[in-house]
């Protein structure tokens, strides 16, 4: 193990930087390229809320409660349709370096944009509805499951929307895509790109990419993301029906 | 919360009449759910689920140096985080006063007067090199769902926490002269467990009208003269004691919540252990 | 069934999945939708699209989670966990938020608060007669915030708020009691949601929109005006009477710990009885209640997951016979 002189500085020994190494098309947890991580998701974890979430992808923990429709506190103007209020937090001990979940703070504005294209704001006029999330453990590309968790969270709630939103991102290094990278992984990649979509109805709803990308490698990736959004969305389906064939 | 006239005599008749809301009497305890492990990232974790209220505490130990007036010590800070998934009022400033006030509590019982006596935690176990090196502890608290009493749901996850956690083995090169930094090798698998039997229990006594509950729901809260937590040790000695709420009381009445407070964290202490060993019994067998 | 928190040996969890299993095999309803599940519907007739429905290319698609109702022409999707979707004439249980000038606003687990106008009020001395200033004045000697009322469901203004009335003896200010919150589908509409048991000495109001009211049995002065017919009297159920005309007071007489005990026994029948997902009936209630008291489960112990596990168990088989002598 590395072994330290000079200033010190906090160091958490749990905490190492090495280049993924990709032996044989296997990633550092045994996964291939194009395949991701095992999703375990659940809702009603908070009994508090109207709706809530949790969702667990490998290393990535998050918690999403959703509080509404209610009384916009807010003294408004009198709107047709409904606000949305997002907020993404990090726990302090949610990375491996204390306190650094702090840098992510544009996450909140992203998960606006994310489901605001997909939840019916007109069938709740002039109430707010608040979601907030929690991100307990970060181990790797936590927006795509934040966006993903929110969603199970708020068709969890009752709010009515037109399709449940999934999430998905892809690395690239050099040549090769990396789907559903870890924190190892995305710490060194070349590049990435995030895909919302709507699955069932076929709709892109959010694109960010980063990096360097020719356009084969871009559609390459768009069709891997999007295949693997799919699978996601049967899954969050599939956790839904079975919360629901409980209560009769 | 807010609560009418007619609820509020239900609650104090109720607890007059030593038969609460939901059926308990006023020294029992909900039933309490503890698991460990819970983020594998941390040196330690444990979540606490007693009712409604939902508590998750990590521990993770870093390199520091240690403090000018304590030099064969390590130090401990606590801090706690009110989450508004718990509740909207959360968002953003809200939650900070009950945070602060949680996470001085909690400092208080835990860690001891300013010389280390009474402190949960032996301190000179965390040291590595004298006066240069030591661990610093971090332990935070989360709320997740909040229905009242989280000072003693938050003392019992720290104490499994605690329990829950693994130090890493730490070699110091010898030979290093006075001046420089030392050398420190850091082993990656072997861990020693932190020594958890000292680390006391909070137990928080709410004074309804005339007569004291424990463990009270968000609404028996509502209704409080005054608390006082106390935090005790397996040994029955009182490491910490904060009383919160403006009214004023009675000496005597001080000290007899004392001695109940007592009486009822040796049982505690007991339900806890043997929860926290059945819990890192699942941890481990999973 | 939402996530469970207290301790649960490891047969006791055992236990637990095997009747939940037999419950979703035993479930009569029509299988849930989910957000976007295409409901099949015949194209030739002309569906009329009610809530949580939305068409895409020609079909019918869910907007919401939850069960599928079919009434004549028309389609709607019922949410398991949406907020209460009140209709005229249902019987709600608030609480006051705000005193406003000639109204009050309440709070009932609705999208927006609930007005009560003072005109929909009856006057502490029972005369009908235009309300006057010192009557506005005087609102908060009839409720005050935080008070705890039942009514009725009136309408929806234009402007979208919901206004309620309670004209009638048996609506008011409750007290003596606990208020309870469970999901508002787990609640349905039936002819009787005041239920007096004799037996325990217990009122019990199952308001539509999921919060219930159980207290000790108040007797109110005033006439009782009854909208049942004979049939459902029949079953030991009465009208109760929470009146409105008694005067506030201080020192409220306490409850006797008999009464006190059955109050606990209902509420935490109730509890896990929403825990569980199961409607909340009158029957099913009596039923939990009967079934601790033969199991002698202390009060406090049924909330706790032995009797969580044997309640689960006992509607498992109960539907499952059920189902048997139906087939």
């Amino acid at each position: 193990m590395a072994s330290k002189s000079g200033t010190i500085s906090t160091y958490s020994p749990l905490f190492s930087r090495k280049n993924p190494n990709f032996t044989n098309g296997v990633r550092s947890d045994g996964r291939h390229f194009h395949e991701c991580r095992l999703a375990f998701l659940r809702t009603g974890a908070v009994n508090a809320a109207s709706g809530s979430a949790y969702a667990e992808f490998g290393n990535t923990k998050v918690i999403v409660s959703v509080f509404g429709p209610r009384e916009s506190k807010k003294a408004m103007m009198y709107s047709d349709t409904g606000r949305l209020n997002c907020s993404v937090s990090f726990t302090t001990f949610s990375t491996p370096i204390r306190g650094q979940g702090s840098e992510h703070k544009e996450f909140s504005s992203m998960l606006h944009k994310a489901l605001e294209g997909a939840i019916m704001l007109e069938t709740f006029p002039k109430t707010t509805v608040d979601v907030f999330a929690l991100v307990l453990e970060s181990g790797g590309s936590e927006l795509p499951v934040i966006i993903s968790c929110a969603s199970l969270a708020l068709a969890d709630a009752g709010i009515a929307m037109f399709d449940l939103v999934t999430s998905v991102s892809v690395s690239c290094f050099k040549d090769d895509l990396v789907i559903d990278p870890v924190f190892e992984e995305e710490s060194c990649q070349d590049g990435s790109l995030m895909i919302v979509c709507m699955p069932l109805r076929n709709e892109v709803t959010q694109l960010t990419v980063t990096g360097e990308w020719s356009t084969p490698k871009v559609h390459e990736a768009m069709d891997l993301c999007l295949g693997a959004c799919s699978k996601l969305g049967d899954i969050m389906r599939l956790c839904l029906k079975e919360a629901a064939s409980t209560l009769q | 919360m807010g609560l009418s006239l007619g609820e509020k005599n239900y609650i104090k008749g109720g607890i007059a009449d030593d038969l609460r809301c939901d059926g308990r009497r006023r020294l029992d305890y909900r039933s309490i759910a503890i698991d460990t492990g819970v983020i594998p990232q941390a040196n330690g974790s444990a979540r606490v689920r007693m009712g409604s209220t939902d508590v998750i505490a990590s521990v993770k130990a870093e390199l520091g140096k240690p403090s000018s007036y304590r030099h064969d010590c390590g130090k401990v800070s606590i801090f706690v985080d009110c989450s508004p998934t718990a509740a909207p009022m959360f968002e953003g400033r809200g939650g900070d006063e009950l945070s602060t006030e949680l996470s001085v509590a909690l400092e208080r019982c835990l860690l001891g007067g300013k010389s280390g006596s009474g402190a949960g935690i032996d301190l000179s176990s965390l040291k590595i090199v004298e006066g240069k090196m030591c661990w610093d502890l971090y332990i935070d608290g989360l709320v997740i769902s909040s229905d009242g009493n989280l000072l003693d749901a938050l003392g019992i996850a720290i104490k499994a926490a605690l329990s829950n956690t693994g130090i890493p083995k730490v070699e110091a090169m010898p030979g290093t002269s006075a001046e420089e930094e030392p050398e420190i090798d850091i082993s990656d698998d072997e861990f020693t467990r932190l020594d958890s039997s000292k680390v006391p229990i909070i137990v928080t006594l709410t004074k309804v009208g005339r007569h004291y509950v424990v463990d009270a729901t968000i609404e028996e809260e509502s209704q409080m003269s005054s608390a006082v937590s106390m935090s005790v040790n397996r040994q029955g000695d009182v490491c910490g004691l904060t009383k919160r709420g403006g009214a004023g009381l009675d000496p005597s009445i001080i000290i007899d919540m004392v001695s109940v407070a007592k009486h009822l964290s040796q049982q505690l202490i007991a339900t806890v252990d043997s929860e926290i060993y059945a819990a890192e019994a699942r941890e481990s067998s999973a | 069934m939402r996530d469970v928190n207290f301790a649960m040996t490891q047969t006791q969890k055992v236990r637990l999945k095997r009747a939940l299993q037999c419950l979703r095999d035993c479930s009569v309803a029509s299988s849930p939708v989910i957000v976007a599940d295409t409901i099949p519907v015949n194209l030739e007739d002309n569906i009329l699209k009610g809530h949580g429905t939305a068409e895409l290319e020609g079909e019918v698609v869910a907007t919401l989670c939850g069960a599928v109702e079919r009434v004549n022409k028309l389609v709607l999707v019922r949410p398991f966990r949406a907020r209460y979707k009140p209709e005229i004439g249902d019987i709600v249980v608030g609480r006051v938020i705000e005193v406003a000038p000639k109204r009050w606003r309440l709070d009932i687990n609705f999208i927006q608060d609930a007005i009560l106008m003072l005109s929909s009020m009856n006057l502490p001395d029972g005369i009908q007669r235009r309300r006057t200033a010192v009557d506005e004045l005087n609102m908060r000697s009839i409720f005050e915030e935080n008070d705890v009322i039942c009514a009725e469901v009136r309408g929806s203004q234009n402007d979208g708020s919901l206004h309620l009335q309670a004209r009638s003896q048996k609506y008011g200010k409750l007290e003596k009691g606990q208020l309870l919150s469970v999901s508002p589908y787990l609640v349905k509409r039936r002819k009787q949601h005041f239920h007096y048991l004799e037996q325990y000495g217990v009122d019990l109001i199952l308001g539509c929109n999921g919060y219930i009211w159980v207290g000790a049995h108040s007797d109110g002065g005033g006439k009782n005006e009854d909208f049942e017919d004979l049939s459902a009297k029949l079953e030991d159920k009465m009208e109760v009477e929470v009146s409105p005309l008694a005067p506030h007071k201080e020192e409220a007489s306490s409850v006797p710990l008999g009464t006190r005990e059955n109050v606990c026994r209902l509420a935490n029948a109730i509890r896990i009885l929403s825990l569980l997902g199961f409607n909340i009936s009158m029957e099913l209630i009596l039923d939990t209640v009967v079934a601790s008291v033969t199991w002698n489960t202390t009060v406090r112990d049924m909330l706790g997951g032995e009797f969580y596990t044997r309640i689960a168990e006992r509607e498992a088989e109960r539907r499952s016979s059920k189902r048997a002598t139906q087939v």
